[in-house]
């Protein structure tokens, strides 16, 4: 699905090697996130098709972000879940959203957080296709290369500084 | 996820981080087949090539592939040269190759004399790209060598898993194009004895092929995965005169049995997956017919019945990843089972003979439904680390000999995990159950 929208060939560094967005680059601390910071980073990332950020449409909501602690005291990874909801159930558009939402997420988090981004159950009419497709590693990495995707994530999260 | 537990009793110790690492992820790595070297698979796209001796980067191999390099793996039974294939997300296999006739005379003598650390020794003499292999569609995302090197396998994202045969140097045909999968096809590997390939997926399944009368067809098809397969691999040959079936005295009947059953049966496969478990199976060996009349005239469709086999789920191994598990290695020497993935630790899995009495010595806490009588082994963990790479995935664990000052005897093993921070750790398994302040 992601590789269906533009094939085109330029390579594009990863999140990990550097974190694009430089407001957010306190991630030698270990100072606690909450929810509300989550929906802070996301919120304002563009919707591709309006005008419009994601908060505005209600794409992202504040109690469909939950940040689960590290299950074990060995542990120092926590996981954020957030769960999208689509403008319409068949929007095209809403794996694009959720690569978006990982990508800001990935590269505006310290690299202790797992980012599990969703489509809320019941809001879209391929939402396991397209959540199987979020959670996967492989698949958004490979996305992350095709310059052209990158393109239309860049412009998505423009309106995030 | 927290059953009570034993006490662990190994422990996985650090003993190098292969240097400098790279600075983008790394995907995934390659011991040699009999080098002390490994190749590592980079998201930077290039192939970083480390000594197991001391440690250090050798080689970086640039220049072949547009996008990450996601898989590598060395052709084995090559005499005098090294062969390298490399995957990449670019969609192209390239086959590179560099002479080693001086380096395994070097090799020999610092065996010999014992100590013996160099860099220089390699000197300019790099891989040299030999030729690529165009076919796939999209990202390439594994390939694997035959055991006789006669065959190479690569799968894609485009569902498909294509067979190669090298006729001579640098002349691959593609002999064979298998298009059973749904979806991705993560991960190829090959039995160690058979010519018989085994394909993991994004459509939850795992498929076996073998040749039938010049076409190669799949001939099983494991389902019991809940979510995407990440790693398939097959245990080592003649493991139950290496691993805890080594040991034959005092055994039961019902014991001695198994064993032949194994025996039987071939090498087992392990798989692992998005769903935190790894998976057991093992092949049902034939009833009474020796060979099946592949030769008989036989319309191919009864054939291609007689070729099936028949593979059933023997365990799950205990399930303490909580997240994706990307990779699964089986240790040739041992049998021991290595797991790893999204949560960051890795794992060491034993198997044993189960304590029959009910004395609560074993927690029966495993579904394994495909098994009507209660299993005869299990599987224990004897090593858990958290955090082996900081707070970073690991996208690849693998055993491999031991070869730098510390080995002891022949059979020593490290293990090497190959993480989302771009590095290659190296750790060696120990006894004991205190972690040691290193």
């Amino acid at each position: 699905l992601f590789h269906d929208l533009i094939p085109q060939y330029t390579y594009l560094s990863d999140p990990f090697e550097q974190p694009v967005s430089e407001s957010d680059s306190d991630d030698d601390s270990v100072e606690d996130i909450d929810e509300q910071e989550i929906y802070d980073l996301i919120s304002s990332i563009s919707d591709p098709e309006h005008p419009l950020s994601l908060g505005s449409l209600a794409v992202v909501n504040l109690p469909d972000i939950h940040i689960l602690p590290p299950t074990s005291p060995y542990s120092s990874i926590s996981t954020v879940l957030v769960e999208v909801t689509p403008t319409i159930t068949h929007c095209s558009l809403a794996t694009v959203i959720g690569l978006g939402v990982r990508v800001r997420l990935e590269q505006a988090l310290p690299p202790r957080f797992r980012i599990d981004v969703r489509i809320k159950k019941g809001t879209h009419s391929t939402d396991e296709a397209v959540n199987k497709q979020l959670g996967d590693k492989e698949r958004v990495a490979a996305a992350l290369e095709n310059g052209t995707l990158m393109g239309v994530l860049r412009k998505m999260l423009s309106t995030c500084e | 996820m927290s059953h009570p537990q034993e006490p662990l009793s190994s422990i996985l110790r650090p003993l190098s981080t292969l240097s400098p690492p790279s600075n983008s992820r790394t995907w995934q790595s390659a011991p040699h087949p009999n080098l002390p070297l490994v190749a590592t698979a980079c998201s930077d796209r290039t192939v970083r090539v480390y000594s197991l001796t001391s440690f250090t980067l050798l080689h970086t191999i640039t220049g072949g592939h547009k996008r990450s390099v996601r898989s590598v793996s060395w052709k084995p039974g090559v005499k005098g040269q090294s062969v390298l294939a490399t995957g990449s997300f670019d969609a192209s296999a390239g086959i590179w190759r560099r002479d080693e006739r001086g380096v395994e005379e070097d090799f020999t003598r610092r065996r010999a004399g014992g100590d013996g650390y160099e860099d220089e020794e390699e000197d300019d003499d790099d891989y040299q790209f030999s030729c690529i292999l165009d076919g796939h569609e999209s990202e390439i995302k594994s390939l694997s060598w035959s055991p006789s090197g006669q065959f190479l396998a690569t799968c894609s994202r485009d569902k498909s898993v294509w067979i190669w045969e090298e006729l001579e140097d640098d002349n691959f045909e593609t002999i064979a194009v298998l298009q059973e999968h749904d979806g991705d096809v993560k991960c190829v590997a090959w039995h160690p004895e058979e010519d018989l390939l085994a394909s993991a997926s994004y459509d939850d399944t795992v498929r076996l092929y073998k040749e039938d009368a010049d076409d190669w067809v799949q001939v099983a098809q494991l389902n019991n995965h809940g979510m995407t397969v990440w790693w398939v691999e097959f245990e080592g040959s003649g493991m139950t005169k290496k691993n805890f079936c080594a040991q034959r005295d005092g055994l039961t009947d019902e014991q001695a049995r198994h064993i032949e059953l194994l025996e039987r049966s071939g090498p087992r496969l392990a798989t692992c997956s998005d769903d935190c478990t790894v998976r057991i199976w093992r092949r049902e060996p034939r009833e009474g017919a020796e060979k099946t009349s592949a030769n008989t005239g036989i319309p191919s469709i009864i054939r291609s019945m007689a070729i099936d086999e028949d593979w059933i789920q023997e365990a799950v191994l205990p399930q303490q990843h909580e997240r994706a598990i990307y990779s699964v290695s089986w240790s040739q020497k041992t049998g021991l089972i290595a797991s790893a993935g999204s949560d960051g630790k890795i794992l060491i899995y034993k198997e044993r003979w189960k304590v029959q009495a009910s004395n609560g010595v074993t927690a029966e806490d495993q579904d394994t439904p495909m098994t009507e009588k209660s299993p005869l082994t299990e599987w224990v963990v004897i090593a858990e680390l958290f955090s082996a790479h900081d707070v970073f995935e690991i996208n690849h664990v693998c055993w491999a000999a031991r070869s730098d000052k510390g080995r002891r005897n022949d059979d020593d093993e490290v293990i090497l995990s190959t993480g989302d921070d771009g590095e290659v750790k190296v750790w060696v398994l120990e006894e004991g159950s205190v972690i040691p302040e290193t």
